[in-house]
């Protein structure tokens, strides 16, 4: 045994023990950084043992910089998170929508369809009257603005979510770049893990932020890259490699994009985009928010029909049949109008029966509000459009709960993770404390082998 | 199993659980600056549903109820009217019977004569009386006076084009000598467009254009065509243009009286699918067309012609008339009293209606302004706690005791 080895021994503590402390240190520093996972100094014994009686020397060195990390738990965030990308921008698209048909306060389509069938009954006590026909044709020319409104607002919102579709899909290209080229370093820096922590807890981090907007499946492979794959295993990553993504304006969608990979711009592959935010905006703007436009158009259609049929059976104050009330061209919600010939000549409305002024085809028209015209002959116009707000209303309440349903499980997963691999400050101190008191025994140890030494080397003056 | 807790997890969970307590909170002022439960169709959207359609409800009940208004001031102001016209008839017999006796003389007679004259012309004021822009008794026709002041033979007014029809410029004349016994409107409807007269296909309505006829295409130029009743049209072919489809044309026909308007009875909605005919015609009251059994206008005349004539008989005929007559003037005002009764009912019925419909809605959309308050001021106590909590999570860390 010699006092020198005993040194080594001792130069291992010291600097096995700065070691600790420079990694406690890059965990206290970076107790806000998102996405971090705390690094641990493993120690493990080494040096040689001698076989002859008696002497084992042990030394200490640092085996690895673990980072503290459930890859399970990970794998759970990432799939949760595409729901929650999704039910969460379902949510918000809903809540605009539903701010445009919000009956609550009065003068909407139900209250302004109220008033229409009212301006009829009031023609029907004095058909001749002036003032009540004015009053109907103003009234008419409210209820079509509305529509017009609400379907334009409608369209409004669909063009919007297309753009922001448009916008995601660079933001999942410039994800996707980043995680090939952090892909690339990190197989280049083969020199055991602690060198490659950061950039590990960058990929992590990114492919959580990619999950959140398109649901993708991934795994590592032997060299250390992280391979990303579509639902149906088109590569979006391998390796070093990406496969971009674009967008392609589809005419059959009234020129809304499409989702296509950027080297076969003519597959589109929105069938693949079940889950995260993206899937979310394509199903509000495609099937959602359009089947709204749908049943306001059937709405609008059928009521043009009717009003027009009804009205063409009567007499005007001229004597003449009555033409069309609506303009029989404009039949969706987003076109309807009061036919021009009726504003320019409010005379023109017909409102009897017969040549002489008898009322009674305005009585005729109010009739039509009890007409189960809408549904397949089960529901009055009201009544449609009753039960199309509470289908509105229905689809927000039950997407809101879906939202906050993954957003708590989300909270869920990420304090579990958190507990995991989060920064305790609490911790990092004492363990600093413990990693200093390592390294002043160290210390304490190479003052005394040092005075052995000496006592050794004063013998032999 | 302990639980390690990191800095992001305290910070995390504090966030959270405040977002959590000021959404609640703000969802509660929102109740309360509205007073209602139901701020947007998500708050509660079967709720949403049923209030819209009582709101529907409530709306029609007001149409009816306004419908009820003006029918019932039109047959007020129909109810007094006949009652003048009452006094007049009673007057007039009151001089028939005074000049039918051996008492009156030949000049008594004349005197009589002249007061009956201007009986008749207050009786025809009132049978010409309006509402508004409409005549009270001229049935559905409106653009002239009901009754004129001489008796007409049987006619067939000029034919007349509708405002608005295609540009035909050919000529159409009516004709023939009208058989029917109440006053009818011919309409004729074109179906074909821009044809020939030869080829042109036609309808023809004789109650005014509510039901139409088979389609015909028998006209010719200048050949009369019968509609029916002896009622007869007859075209020429224009130089320019033809007939177009949807043009009209129609005529009025009258049969012999002093009655022109028809015995359509004006009518509005009061109820669902309940039509209440509020309007008396002329004929009814006035003449002996249709329900009425004794022209008034043709009996007066006739006291008039016989105390011009000192013809006593004939004066005493007329007492029988002008009983008939007062009978049928009173059962007229009676069927105004039990129209307004019946309408009295209905407007109550719909009140009721309309107070239960206010409480449903009530009910469904507003709030109970007592839960309300307490639950805001329960949550403005857990917001404090949670701010108090906040402020005090972060004052100690290990570091304040480590030297």
């Amino acid at each position: 045994m010699s006092g020198v080895s005993a040194l080594n021994v001792a130069k291992d503590s010291l600097l096995s023990h700065q070691t600790a402390i420079n990694v406690t240190g890059a965990n206290i520093a970076n107790v806000n950084t998102t996405g971090y996972t705390r690094q641990r100094p493993v120690f493990e014994t080494t040096g040689t043992i001698d076989t002859a009686a008696g002497l084992i020397q042990l030394s200490v060195g640092i085996d690895q910089i673990e980072r503290v990390y459930d890859q399970f738990l990970q794998r759970e965030i990432n799939a949760q998170i595409q729901e929650f990308g999704y039910s969460d921008a379902r949510n918000e698209q809903l809540g605009r929508i539903e701010i445009i048909f919000n009956e609550t306060s009065g003068e909407g389509i139900d209250d302004l369809l109220n008033k229409f069938w009212g301006a009829w009954e009031d023609l029907s006590t004095n058909p001749d009257g002036q003032a009540e026909r004015v009053a109907l044709a103003s009234t008419a020319e409210s209820l079509t603005y509305m529509f017009r409104s609400s379907s334009d607002d409608l369209v409004a919102l669909q063009s919007d979510v297309n753009a922001s579709i448009e916008a995601m899909v660079s933001q999942v290209n410039s994800r996707l770049s980043s995680i090939a080229d952090l892909n690339t370093k990190i197989s280049q820096s083969e020199t055991g893990e602690g060198d490659t922590n950061v950039l590990r807890d960058q990929r992590t981090q990114l492919v959580k932020e990619l999950g959140e907007l398109i649901n993708v499946t991934y795994f590592e492979d032997e060299s250390s890259s992280l391979n990303i794959f579509m639902a149906d295993g088109s590569a979006l990553v391998e390796g070093r490699n990406t496969w971009e993504l674009d967008v392609r304006a589809n005419s059959g969608n009234s020129f809304y994009f499409d989702v296509v990979f950027a080297d076969e711009p003519d597959h589109s592959i929105n069938a693949l985009v079940t889950r995260g935010r993206m899937a979310g905006l394509l199903e509000i703007r495609d099937v959602t928010a359009a089947g709204y436009l749908g049943d306001l158009n059937q709405l609008a259609a059928t009521l043009v029909q009717e009003i027009n049929a009804q009205h063409q059976l009567g007499f005007d104050v001229g004597n003449n049949i009555g033409g069309n009330f609506f303009d029989e061209t404009k039949t969706e919600a987003g076109t309807i109008e009061v036919s021009t010939d009726i504003l320019a000549d409010v005379n023109k409305i017909a409102a009897s029966e017969t040549i002489n002024g008898d009322g009674n085809n305005a009585v005729y028209m109010a009739r039509l509000k009890d007409s189960l015209t809408m549904n397949g002959g089960t529901s009055t116009f009201n009544g449609y459009y009753a039960s199309f707000i509470g289908q509105i209303g229905q689809d927000v309440a039950s997407a809101d709960r879906t939202a906050v349903y993954h957003t708590t499980l989300m909270d869920q997963l990420t304090a579990k993770r958190e507990s995991i691999s989060g920064v305790s400050v609490d911790e990092e101190m004492l363990n600093l404390i413990k990693f200093q008191t390592g390294y002043t025994a160290a210390a304490k140890l190479t003052a005394t082998i040092e005075e052995l030494v000496d006592t050794l080397l004063n013998l032999v003056e | 199993m302990v639980m390690r807790i990191s800095e992001g997890m305290k910070f995390n969970t504090l966030i959270g659980n405040l977002f959590k307590v000021q959404d609640e909170y703000n969802d509660l002022m929102n109740k309360m600056a509205s007073q209602k439960n139901i701020n947007k169709p998500s708050d509660d959207p079967l709720g949403m549903s049923r209030v819209m359609r009582y709101k529907e409800s409530q709306a029609t009940v007001g149409n009816y109820t306004s419908n009820i208004e003006s029918a019932t001031a039109w047959i007020n102001i129909t109810e007094s009217k006949l009652n003048g016209v009452n006094d007049l008839l009673v007057k007039a017999r009151e001089i028939a019977v005074a000049q039918s006796t051996g008492t009156a003389t030949a000049q008594t007679r004349q005197y009589a004569a002249v007061s009956v004259e201007q009986i008749m012309e207050e009786m025809q004021t009132l049978a010409n009386s309006r509402y508004g822009d409409r005549y009270l008794f001229g049935g559905t026709i409106m653009d002239g006076a009901p009754f004129s002041g001489t008796a007409s033979a049987a006619t067939i007014d000029t034919a007349v084009a509708a405002d608005n029809n295609g540009g035909f410029d050919g000529t159409v004349v009516s004709g023939g000598a009208y058989t029917g016994t109440e006053n009818t409107t011919y309409v004729i409807k074109i179906v074909s467009d821009d044809e020939v007269l030869a080829d042109t296909q036609y309808q023809f309505s004789a109650d005014g254009g509510k039901t139409w006829g088979a389609v015909r295409d028998d006209l010719a130029d200048g050949i009369p065509v019968t509609l029916g009743d002896r009622v007869e049209f007859t075209f020429t072919e224009g130089t320019a243009a033809n007939l177009a489809e949807d043009d009209v044309f129609y005529v009025q026909a009258t049969a012999p009286g002093y009655y022109n308007g028809n015995g359509e009875e004006l009518a509005v909605e009061i109820g669902k699918d309940i039509t209440f005919n509020y309007s008396i015609p002329g004929e009814s009251i006035f003449t002996d067309m249709g329900d009425g059994e004794v022209d008034i206008f043709e009996t007066l005349a006739d006291l008039k012609t016989a105390l011009e004539a000192n013809d006593a008989d004939g004066i005493a005929a007329q007492l029988d008339n002008l009983e008939a007559a007062s009978e049928q003037v009173n059962k007229n005002i009676a069927k105004c009293g039990t129209r307004i009764n019946r309408l009295e009912i209905a407007e109550s019925n719909l009140t009721d209606l309309d107070l239960k419909l206010t409480e449903l809605i009530s009910t469904t959309e507003d709030v109970d302004v007592a839960e309300l308050v307490t639950k805001f001021s329960m949550q403005e106590t857990v917001l404090q706690a949670t701010y108090s909590m906040a402020s005090s999570i972060s004052n100690i860390t290990i570091l304040d005791f480590l030297r």
